[in-house]
């Protein structure tokens, strides 16, 4: 059994038009996914869904073995955390402590475990130092770092990313890359939603969503040798693996393709 | 926009940077209360007095309460001379035969437009008003020549509307210096804090103190974040071609309202997200959670609250002698 697995999941938001329609995955433990699609292809509500914020028509969702109802959502949160893209609008603290704090102020976590964790987990995140910020001083890097810490803390192993990168400047989305890299050396589960390809490509496996429906899901490798699978999506291969595509037949080109994709999976 | 100061907390080290935020709200209160029942000139002053006391102890400065005091200033102002000119009882002080003639007319227009360019030149506001405001006493007591336009009065201050009149002043005068040393020591987030905890059994009448609290730190949290968004959203729209300074009522009406609608709906769409962000985090609303911020009640506390107890025993036994 996955630790992750969604079975026929069907969601709309106002019973018309199915927002999710009868999607299936399985994702393992300590998996990297990246989810790509076009605007609206619903990678958010899937999110959104994973973590019980909204309850779908039809289908099921079972995360570690406890599947998502009234019952359980509570205990599945406790398991999963979600970055959300507008760095402003998750930090609930008046400070970096006190947002780290939150999550597990909800869980009853007794103080000094907190003031320990919180510690701990700030280290881990490099805003040690940062503890008594507020954040209108902190940059978005910044905030989406404290975010990751407050999920941590929580002791979650999955983390859901949804465009979390998307509102920073290049040096900031490089670092908050290189934390998220870590995380999943640390053997923790990552589902990141992205519209930059070249973040995709760090992951293991790539779901490619299409109007609500799972389009593709396959091996990082595999899928980007399928040029129509992303031009069918509205979505670009970068130039480097375009190229190594259309070497693809040719057996003396073998090395110059091998080489392409060492510079595209470099980025 | 980076450093929005909220509230008037000045970060410092003094007595009542470490009291408890409790404990200065009992305290506030309780003395508040006190002063209310003083009925002497005598015991005011020993009031006032005490508030100095208080100030110079824990090392707050005098310079920035009474800057915390202009607001207010106005109104205090405006009491005194209500007071001075509507209260007639008890023995006449000052009596002072007043003229209204041509030229009394013409000094005090005079006076007022130097009054007025003064004001737009020099610091000194409120000297400068009270300079103007005894000129103008001058003026009617003392141009006594020229048409007549009115008949002479007599501007007569009566003790009772004196002693009304200060001691209204004082007791604002008290109370203010109070609650700023409380606005002044306290951090906001501490201040709900202890409004939370203080209003905790009022669960019984269904008052939910801890949301109240969340919602004002919240709330606290975001007004920095919001007056940055007005700020991005006036410069877009100033590159654009509107102008925020300039132009008359209606113009200025319909350029306010070109900045509430996007700032609501900007708004509406953060509450969401937070709202999910809150939710994904574990977040229910009414259930049991513990905190990160505690509060310690010290021995320092306990002596505080004793001695502004003590203040209003004083202050009772005082009345009932
Ligand atoms: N709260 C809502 N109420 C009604 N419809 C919604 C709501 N949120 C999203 N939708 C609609 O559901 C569809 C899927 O939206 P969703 O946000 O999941 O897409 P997405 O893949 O995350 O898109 P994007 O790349 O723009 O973030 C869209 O057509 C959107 O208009
Ligand atoms: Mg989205």
């Amino acid at each position: 059994m996955s630790y992750i697995e969604i079975k026929n999941l069907t969601f709309s938001y106002n019973e018309k038009t199915n927002v999710l329609e009868d999607v299936n995955l399985e994702i393992n433990k300590g998996e990297w996914i990246a989810v790509l699609g076009h605007n609206g292809s619903g990678k958010s509500t899937l999110a959104k869904t994973l973590v019980g914020l909204l309850e779908p028509q039809k289908g099921e969702i079972s995360i570690d073995g406890l599947v998502m109802n009234d019952e359980f959502a509570y205990e599945i949160r406790k398991k999963i955390g979600i970055v959300f893209q507008n760095p402003d609008n998750q930090f609930v603290g008046v400070t970096v402590r006190d947002d780290i704090a939150f999550g597990m102020e909800n869980l009853c976590v007794p103080r000094e475990e907190m003031l320990e964790k919180i510690s701990f987990y700030a280290e881990k995140v490099n805003m040690l130092n940062f503890l008594d910020s507020e954040p209108a001083n902190l940059s978005g890097g910044q905030k989406q770092r404290v975010a990751i810490a407050g999920i941590l803390a929580m002791q979650s192993d999955i983390i859901i990313f949804d465009e979390a990168t998307s509102m920073l400047d290049p040096f900031s989305r490089e670092e908050l890359i290189k934390y998220i890299k870590t995380l999943h050396q640390d053997g923790l589960t990552i589902i990141m939603i992205t519209h930059d390809i070249n973040e995709a490509l760090l992951a293991d496996r790539i779901l490619v969503m299409n109007k609500g429906k799972v389009y593709a899901f396959e091996d990082t490798e595999e899928i980007m040798k399928k040029k129509s699978i992303f031009t069918d999506s509205h979505l670009e291969l970068p130039v480097s693996l375009d190229l190594a595509n259309a070497l693809t037949d040719n057996q003396e080109y073998k090395e110059i393709r091998e080489k392409l994709w060492e510079y595209a999976l470099m980025k | 926009m980076k450093s929005i100061i909220i509230g008037q907390y000045i970060p410092g080290k003094g007595l009542f940077y470490r009291l408890d935020p409790r404990t200065k709200i009992i305290a506030v209160l309780l003395i508040m209360i006190s002063v209310f029942l003083l009925e002497t000139i005598e015991q005011l002053l020993i009031g006032l007095a005490t508030a100095i006391v208080l100030l110079l102890i824990g090392k707050i400065s005098i310079l920035k309460v009474i800057k915390g005091l202009k607001p207010i200033m106005i109104l205090l102002i405006f009491t005194f001379i209500f007071q001075i000119i509507l209260n007639r009882e008890g023995e006449t002080i000052v009596s002072q035969q007043m003229y209204f003639t041509g030229y009394t007319l013409l000094l005090l227009i005079l006076a007022f437009i130097v009054w007025r360019i003064l004001n737009k030149l020099v610091k000194y506001r409120f000297t400068l008003f009270f300079l103007f405001a005894a000129g103008v006493f001058l003026i009617l007591s003392y141009v006594d020549f020229g048409p007549k336009i009115a008949e002479p009065f007599t501007f007569n201050i009566y003790r009772a509307g004196l002693e009304m009149s200060f001691f209204v002043v004082v007791r604002l005068l008290i109370i203010i210096t109070l609650s700023t040393v409380l606005t002044l020591t306290t951090k906001p987030t501490d201040l709900t804090q202890g409004l939370e905890k203080l209003m905790h059994p009022m669960k019984k009448i269904g008052f939910d103190s801890e949301s109240f609290a969340l919602i004002i730190s919240i709330s606290l949290r975001y007004i920095p974040t919001i007056f940055d968004e007005a700020n991005k959203i006036m410069l877009a729209q100033a590159s654009r071609g509107a102008d925020f300074s300039e132009g008359k009522l209606k113009d200025k009406l319909r350029q306010v309202i070109s900045l509430l609608v996007p700032m609501f709906i900007i708004a509406f769409m953060r509450s969401e997200e937070l709202a999910n962000a809150m939710e994904s985090r574990n977040f229910v609303p009414g259930e049991k959670r513990t905190r990160i911020n505690e509060l310690y009640f010290s021995h320092r506390d306990i002596i505080a609250t004793i001695f502004s107890f003590l203040i209003l025993a004083l202050a009772i036994v005082l009345k009932v002698m």
